[in-house]
């Protein structure tokens, strides 16, 4: 898995001086503090016999029996081995209910085998994943049987790395000439740094099976809302990763997270959900039942108004993203794009690969990526990590400078002008590494209170004839943990949505629009934002799989932004009113707030 | 144990049905409680109210565990339970359903919650009613373009039955298992029989795996069951490449209904080596003759059952036909009633009443089917000849009725499945007098005939035998079957044996195939022209010293 949350936290300064935690590194980066876990000394000793065997002139085992020796066979230039030491307890609760409770350890083996030059070899263009193969490794500390493992998985990725450098090089002499000829590999300094491993995972399941079914009792005071999930999940993980280059880096990760989903249906048959992520380093660090129970019974409450809330028309005005809203829209609009895989190749977009250089945003605003952040103001971060997932270092990386984009998120996938990776190659297991966000941060030299922007938006619809400003209070993107699918570029479904009337009637809740048009348009048409930044955890979906990050950004008045009705859902609402849930199951959690009670 | 005195069994079959409905298990309550307000609730004004409503909650139980190179990689276990909702509209001559079985599912709650488990039934009625409706009016659409009626109605009614059964558990000692596995794997390094090959073992890993199923079904014909089962199984697989590249390996196991049932850690030991064994045996065996074969074959048991279990048991399922078609079921044996499709010698029956057989456990065994219906033994085949078809409750013409065979995979409507199938010798052959008849035949033609004791996948053979007339038994590699079909088992076999195999699978349903030993007088062997991958491109590890 590709989190890593670390016991310590290297803040880099960040524009506007918004406050971050400085604290001083107390793990210094030498191994010989920590003695070498088993697995690590296993991962080294079979990585360097491999590397010396594979390929070696006299090929040891496979009987060269065809047709003339074809050359010397090929000694991969690059190998190297990742195993996800992971320890797992996630507890499911709907309607009240618990519906599953698991616990869980595994140990993955991610092996990459790289064969050509890192200019041209086995990944290049489609053949990415060639690079990969993935086996489930012994659960306990038995060296022969982890080496023999790891001899079997590298042996299979060997045949296919082969068997894919041969179609490249074949592929090479039929296309025209690319253009992008950056190369496939990226050269790094090794890095060496043995961290601490993870102690057990400790959870008290009774406990919290408890409090999930208290926290998705509440639904039961929504009888309109027919879908409900409260998940806890939480992770003890170590990632180990040796490669041939010398690179030796374990790293420990905790994690815990609250997610909670619901989903209900308005009598013209749009589907509507709201979901809601806790993020800690420990479940015991989560916030305490009474703040969960107060902000899901507020989500609750909201859904159930969300469903019969008018319909808004279409519209294209003046708006304001809330911090939670515009933190959503920068990861989706922005970050994804400055991914530096999508600045190569045939299939991609490449939005702003000649915007280097250039504004791409207001002058006011800047973005930086820094996974080096445990937390923002205070807020535990999901995107932090110590290493990626190619053993780099996590850097602080600024992507935009007072509106001018200055570089993108890369993995050690090189692209025009870029030759190095700058710590942001991440992937699940079982995937190769891309550059992806981590925690992604916006900030604004031109804050206004909030009073201030929403007087501001007032203006702005008036002096554009409007009766009414739109505001965005939650937005949805991928991030949604039920949605594993790869996040739809401009697909941001507005969840929680007022007019902001001039004349000063009360904000009034409205649904059904999605925000339409060009990334570009709507980020140049950002007038101003407010002063106080708001975080956005969540779980990202992309081609190397589900990552954590977060986005943090304040909130934003623009200028125009675009909206028509939204295309969704046509089923009608239940038919058979909801059975009885006035029993609500009781719980001996003391801090309770107040829970609605009965059906109707 | 002589195959005649089989025929003795099904006498055993009669079972009292009549229990009070208990209603004191209080999921089935809350399941019939809900059952109650839909049948009276659910209807969209001016559509149609379903005829027909069955809720089927399953608890699942599951425990695996895996061990390779002598070390545990993975042990999970889950529990879980989900509900299923099966709603039909229409009526019984032609109603919603299609082919695939609708129905729709939810997460249930573990707690005995009965207000969060009517939530989630609620929930999969109201998808299932307008999925149901969805399906009524396009399968009504399409029924008018075809000018041939369907050949039978689309459901049949059944009497209501109570059944509850005791809940099943899951009892295996899992740090024993954990234990035998992690030896068993790591065998072919450890043990002094095989270390001389230990590098040529690419791979070699053993599990088990436990499933444990219990299921609470109400349906709108008042029928209340509550009836499970549980499978059993460990497995052993060594496996690597012949000296050309040819991939072969040992796979097997045992399967039983109870962990107790399953073989002891001391046959789990005895296995692996026999298959470790026999691997290396394998890659040391000539290729089988590049040029075909066409003659005399000799199958085990274990090898019958896989052959009845592809070509005989799917074909006497009877699964309802395409519409617009005459056709009686799919399959081959779709216009074959009571015509030959055994020689007349054979006859199948299906007695899922039978419990246990020569002291194993047999998984296919229940009273009453996934529908409701009470099972009784079937006559599949009398004398050679197809005489009933195994069904549930949707109809095929010439049978209107269930037979009591309506099963259901995991988390799937009801299909027409086996249970306990017995394939049985009117005239059985001694193990000794059917080898004899190979060798007289081998004599006869003058030349080597063949004996397969093991099929892989697709009825390949694994263990293959070159015999020649005077008896010597020669393994060899890389050969396939061919004509190996519904014409063979007709009228190509010569002679059955009297030692019943015992085969048995857990998914997708539980079932069990009790099978002789088969002579075929023609079958083709010949040599798989697969490609060869390339040897270890480097050596293993060193193995540690003993």
């Amino acid at each position: 898995m590709s989190l890593r949350v670390a016991v310590f936290a290297c803040a880099g300064s960040l524009v506007c001086g918004v406050a971050a935690a400085q604290t001083v590194p107390t793990q210094s980066s030498t191994s010989s503090v920590v003695q070498e876990p088993v697995l690590m000394q296993a991962m080294d000793t079979e990585l360097h016999r491999a590397m010396a065997d594979l390929g070696s002139a006299s090929e040891p085992v496979a009987s060269s029996n065809e047709k003339s020796a074809e050359k010397a066979p090929q000694k991969p230039y690059f190998l190297s081995y990742s195993a996800a030491d992971a320890e797992s307890v996630t507890i499911t609760a709907q309607y009240g209910a618990i519906v599953n409770s698991n616990q869980s350890h595994d140990r993955t083996a991610d092996v990459q085998v790289r064969i050509g030059t890192p200019e041209l070899d086995n990944t290049h263009d489609t053949h990415r994943a060639s690079a990969l193969t993935t086996m489930s490794l012994p659960l306990t500390d038995d060296r022969e049987a982890i080496e023999r493992t790891l001899w079997f998985t590298t042996n299979r990725g060997y045949g296919k790395a082969l068997d894919a450098l041969e179609k490249v090089k074949t592929e090479q002499q039929v296309r025209a000439r690319e253009e992008d000829r950056s190369p496939d590999f990226s050269r790094q300094q090794p890095v060496v740094d043995i961290l601490p491993t993870e102690p057990p995972l400790t959870v008290d399941r009774a406990a919290w099976e408890a409090r999930l079914r208290q926290i998705s009792g509440i639904f039961r005071g929504y009888p309109d809302i027919f879908y409900d999930t409260v998940v806890l999940q939480a992770t003890h993980e170590t990632d180990y990763f040796v490669s041939s280059e010398g690179s030796k880096v374990a790293a420990p990760n905790h994690v815990a997270r609250l997610i909670v989903e619901a989903r209900t249906r308005a009598a013209d048959g749009m589907d509507m959900f709201r979901d809601e992520t806790f993020e800690a380093d420990s479940a015991g660090h989560l916030p305490a039942q009474a703040e969960v129970m107060t902000k899901i019974e507020a989500l609750a409450k909201g859904l159930n108004d969300l469903r019969t809330a008018p319909i808004t028309e279409p519209y294209n005005g003046p708006a304001i993203l809330s911090g939670r809203a515009a933190a959503v829209f920068f990861h989706e609009v922005l970050g994804h794009r400055l991914e530096g895989q999508r600045q190569r190749g045939d299939e991609e977009g490449e939005t702003f690969t000649k915007l280097l250089g250039k504004a791409i945003l207001p002058s006011f605003l800047s973005v930086a990526d820094d996974p080096t952040l445990k937390t923002y103001d205070g807020h535990p971060l999901s995107g932090h990590y110590l290493f990626d997932d190619e053993g780099q270092p996590a850097q602080r990386v600024q992507l935009v400078q007072d509106g001018v984009l200055q570089t993108f998120l890369m993995s050690r996938l090189p692209v025009a002008g870029f030759s190095e990776s700058n710590g942001h190659g991440r992937a699940q297991t079982g995937k190769m590494p891309t550059g992806r966000q981590g925690n992604l941060i916006v900030t604004s030299a031109k804050t206004v209170s909030d009073t201030k922007l929403r007087q501001m938006l007032k203006a702005e619809a008036r002096k554009q004839g409007k009766t009414y400003g739109l505001y965005f209070e939650d937005i949805s993107s991928g991030f949604a943990v039920t949605t594993r699918r790869s996040p739809q570029a401009f697909q941001v479904i507005p969840l929680v949505v007022y007019r902001v009337y001039v004349d000063g009637r009360p904000d009034e809740l409205v649904r059904g629009v999605s925000i339409v048009g060009t990334p570009q348009a709507a980020l140049s048409s950002i007038v101003a934002t407010d002063d106080h930044p708001e975080v956005f955890n969540g779980l990202c979906g992309a081609e190397s799989g589900t990552v954590p990050v977060s986005a943090v950004a304040p909130a934003m008045l623009v200028s125009s932004i675009e909206t028509q009705r939204q295309a969704q859902g046509t089923s009608r609402p239940p038919i058979v009113p909801p059975p009885p849930l006035d029993d609500v199951p009781s719980t001996s959690t003391p801090n309770t707030t107040g829970t609605p009670k009965g059906g109707r | 144990m002589r195959m005649r005195s089989l025929l003795l069994i099904p006498a055993l079959c009669s079972f009292a049905m009549a229990q009070a409905p208990q209603a004191n298990d209080p999921i089935l309550t809350a399941m019939q409680q809900e059952l109650a307000r839909e049948k009276a609730d659910l209807v969209i004004p001016g559509m149609q109210r379903p005829y027909f409503i069955a809720y089927r909650l399953e608890d699942l139980h599951t425990y695996d565990a895996i061990a390779s190179y002598g070390a545990l990689t993975r042990e999970t276990e889950s529990h879980q339970r989900v509900v299923r909702v099966e709603v039909r509209i229409g009526n019984y001559a032609s109603d919603s359903s299609s082919a695939r079985g609708d129905g729709s599912l939810e997460l249930a709650p573990m707690d005995n919650d009965p207000a969060a488990l009517t939530y989630a039934l609620w929930s999969a009625t109201d998808d299932a009613y307008k999925n149901a409706l969805r399906a009524y009016a396009a399968k009504q659409a399409t029924l008018k373009t075809f000018q041939t009626p369907p050949t039978a109605n689309d459901f049949t009614p059944a009497k209501s039955v109570t059944l509850i059964e005791p809940l099943v558990e899951l009892t295996l000692d899992r740090d024993d298992w954990k234990r035998r596995l992690i030896a068993a794997s790591g065998l072919f390094e450890t043990s002094p029989e095989v270390r001389s090959f230990a590098n040529d073992v690419q791979h070699s890993s053993a599990s088990v795996s436990v499933l444990v199923v219990n299921r609470y079904t109400v349906d709108t014909d008042g029928t209340v069951l509550r009836h499970g089962y549980a499978g059993y199984s460990d497995d052993i697989n060594v496996g690597g490449q012949a000296p050309d590249g040819m991939n072969l390996g040992r796979s097997n196991g045992s399967v039983a209904t109870t962990a107790a049932g399953l073989e002891s850690a001391a046959a789990l030991n005895k296995r692996t080596l026999e298959d470790l064994i026999s691997f290396n045996e394998l890659r040391h065996a000539p290729l089988v003759d590049p040029e075909d074969y066409h003659g005399p074959v000799l199958f085990s048991g274990d090898a019958s059952a896989d052959v009845f279990n592809r070509l005989l048991v799917p074909n006497v399922e009877a699964d309802r036909p395409d519409m617009g078609t005459a056709a009686r079921t799919r399959g081959a044996y779709q216009s074959s009633y009571k015509t030959p499709i055994l020689p007349s010698f054979l006859s199948v029956v299906d007695d899922p009443a039978m419990r246990t057989f020569e002291g194993h456990g047999l998984l296919g065994a229940y009273k009453v089917d996934d529908e409701g219906v009470p099972v009784a033994p079937v006559d599949v085949v009398v004398r050679g000849k197809l005489m009933n078809y195994l069904i549930g409750r949707e109809p095929v013409k010439d049978f209107p009725d269930s037979n009591g065979h309506g099963r259901a995979g995991l988390g799937q409507g009801a299909h027409s499945r086996a249970g306990v199938i017995l394939i049985k010798s009117l005239d059985p052959l001694s193990a000794e007098a059917l080898h004899a008849k190979l060798l007289a035949l081998a004599k006869e033609q003058g030349r080597d005939v063949y004996s397969v004791e093991t099929l892989g996948g697709e009825l390949a053979p694994r263990l293959l035998y070159r015999v020649s007339p005077d008896g010597k038994r020669t393994l060899v590699r890389g050969a396939i079957f061919d004509e190996l079909d519904q014409r063979a088992i007709r009228s190509g076999i010569l002679a059955a044996g009297g030692k019943p195999y015992v085969a048995q699978q857990v998914m997708p349903v539980p079932q069990t195939t009790i099978a002789p030993e088969l002579l075929f007088a023609d079958i083709t062997v010949k040599r798989a022209n697969e490609e060869q991958q390339k040897l270890p491109y480097y050596p293993p590890p060193v193995l540690p010293a003993n």
